[in-house]
């Protein structure tokens, strides 16, 4: 037994050490435990990579969500008077840019309600137009800022001729206005890029618009 | 396992040789275990002898074919990770990252930037900076860029208001052969947000241009071309990706020209 008590001594160690307890147990089980803790830790780093984008995009009452939401309404009307001119207007020009707008807007909105599923949130808000804008107190019978109220839409639909022109280079004129000074209050507000990226793209669009819809008043007026 | 008592003392020495050769696995720590704990020594007596079998069992030469098997699936796993971490990095390098890269493209938006500014909409012929223009302003008709294929020149005017809708405009000397022109249709058609005419007085066979861009090229086969195309249409658009290409100037002929007065339909 003399010899081979020393390869037994080693071999003890390796193969008896998990029947009998003792020091070398821990050290196996130090093994299984790091395995177990880099795995734990991949899981909370994947837990965390999974949750920060949702503990940090925007919630239901941000106000990302409440541009969202406000803009697509505002927008909406845009559309429709855009289609009405796009269909009625006399000017070339005034048909052409209309339609612009109306796809253009309607491709936000398009994008604007992608927001609003990527942050699982609801297209609809329970709290009323405007209130995520500091200086909220704009909206005037439930519309935001450049709204044509429902008189002025049924008088565009009706219009005939160059009429349809003046009126729809009216209203549009405000509509921008208003758009602007809500996504002037949603830039100072967000530093989400997506929100900032697409609301610079709307306002420089809008603004250079403006322009073309004032020099085409001047020529329907004539 | 614990069983083989009866090869005892002569598979012994057998044994202390495996235990050692394996630098991986149990016979390794175990090595280690041994030599920094004499404490193993008092649980020698009893169980000695049953525990060489395990070493044993391993020490059938490597299994050289599990092992090269976990190689080649870890250095495919690698290599798949790897790839793929290296392509959505570049494929998330934004759009004007990647077209600054396209060799000998030019940048208007940062060379020239007031060449691209501009009050409101201009009708009848306006003059540009650079030929083929490459924006500033424009009629109020847009060219219609629907993956047109113009086998005319087109007025400039309408033109650059399609580049500032996010079209890919691309124009060829009209002496360019007619495979390659075939060539630069086929990479048009059916594509919207791009269009396709002879340009005369081009200094280059082929000139692309995107809102404040410009590439020109020799050959239709020039690589570049499409990278120009997938990195700055839609992407260039000054007004988002839905400004229009439809409802536009189909007509071709250089003077450039309002949308045809319709009668109002009501």
């Amino acid at each position: 037994m003399t010899a081979p008590a020393t390869t037994d001594t080693e071999h003890d160690d390796v193969v008896a050490a998990p029947h009998e307890g003792g020091p070398a147990p821990a050290r196996r089980y130090g093994v299984a435990a790091l395995a177990i803790m880099v795995v734990v830790g991949l899981l909370l780093g994947y837990a965390g990579g999974l949750l920060t984008p949702r503990l940090t995009r925007p919630g239901d009452s941000s106000v990302e969500a409440g541009f969202a939401r406000d803009m697509t309404t505002h927008h909406a009307q845009a559309v429709e008077m855009s289609l009405i001119a796009y269909r009625s207007a006399t000017l070339p020009e005034v048909r052409q840019i209309a339609v612009d707008i109306a796809t253009g807007q309607q491709g936000e909105i398009g994008a604007m309600q992608t927001w609003l599923r990527d942050w699982q949130l609801s297209p609809t808000g329970s709290q009323p137009p405007m209130s995520w804008m500091s200086d909220g107190a704009a909206v005037k019978d439930g519309l935001m800022p450049g709204m044509a109220t429902p008189e002025q839409m049924a008088s565009l639909r009706d219009a005939k001729g160059i009429e349809v022109d003046r009126q729809f280079l009216a209203l549009m004129y405000n509509h921008h206005l208003g758009g602007i000074h809500m996504i002037d209050a949603a830039l100072a507000e967000t530093d989400n890029a997506e929100v900032v990226r697409m609301a610079q793209t709307m306002k420089s669009t809008q603004q250079s618009e403006l322009n073309n819809l004032r020099q085409l008043q001047a020529q329907a007026k004539g | 396992m614990s069983i083989s008592t009866p090869g005892g003392p002569e598979r012994r020495p057998t044994v202390v040789s495996t235990g050692k050769k394996p630098a991986a696995g149990r016979p390794a720590s175990g090595a280690k275990a041994g030599t920094g704990k004499p404490a193993g020594t008092p649980r020698a007596g009893g169980k000695g002898p049953r525990k060489p079998v395990t070493p044993v069992k391993v020490s059938q030469g490597r299994a050289w074919g599990p092992i090269a098997l976990f190689v080649a699936v870890g250095v495919l796993a690698a290599g798949i990770i790897g790839y793929g971490a290296w392509a959505s990095f570049q494929g998330s390098k934004p759009w004007d990252k990647r077209a600054n890269a396209i060799d000998g493209i030019v940048n208007y938006r940062k060379t020239d930037p007031d060449s691209l500014k501009y009050e409101a909409h201009k009708s009848g012929p306006l003059t540009y900076k650079y030929s083929p223009p490459v924006g500033g302003v424009h009629n109020a008709a847009w060219q219609n860029c629907m993956g047109d294929v113009y086998d005319a020149p087109i007025a400039s005017e309408n033109a650059v208001h399609s580049l500032e809708h996010g079209a890919v405009w691309i124009t060829y000397r009209p002496d360019l052969p007619k495979d390659q022109v075939d060539k630069l249709a086929g990479k048009v058609r059916g594509v919207e947000k791009t269009m396709l005419s002879p340009y005369e007085g081009l200094d280059k066979p082929i000139s692309l241009q995107a809102w404040g861009y410009q590439l020109k090229v020799d050959n239709a086969d020039d690589k570049r071309i499409d990278e120009f195309i997938k990195d700055l249409r839609v992407n260039a658009s000054v007004e988002g990706p839905t400004a229009l290409c439809n409802t536009g100037i189909t007509a071709t002929g250089t003077t450039p020209r309002d949308l045809q007065q319709q009668p109002p339909t009501q």
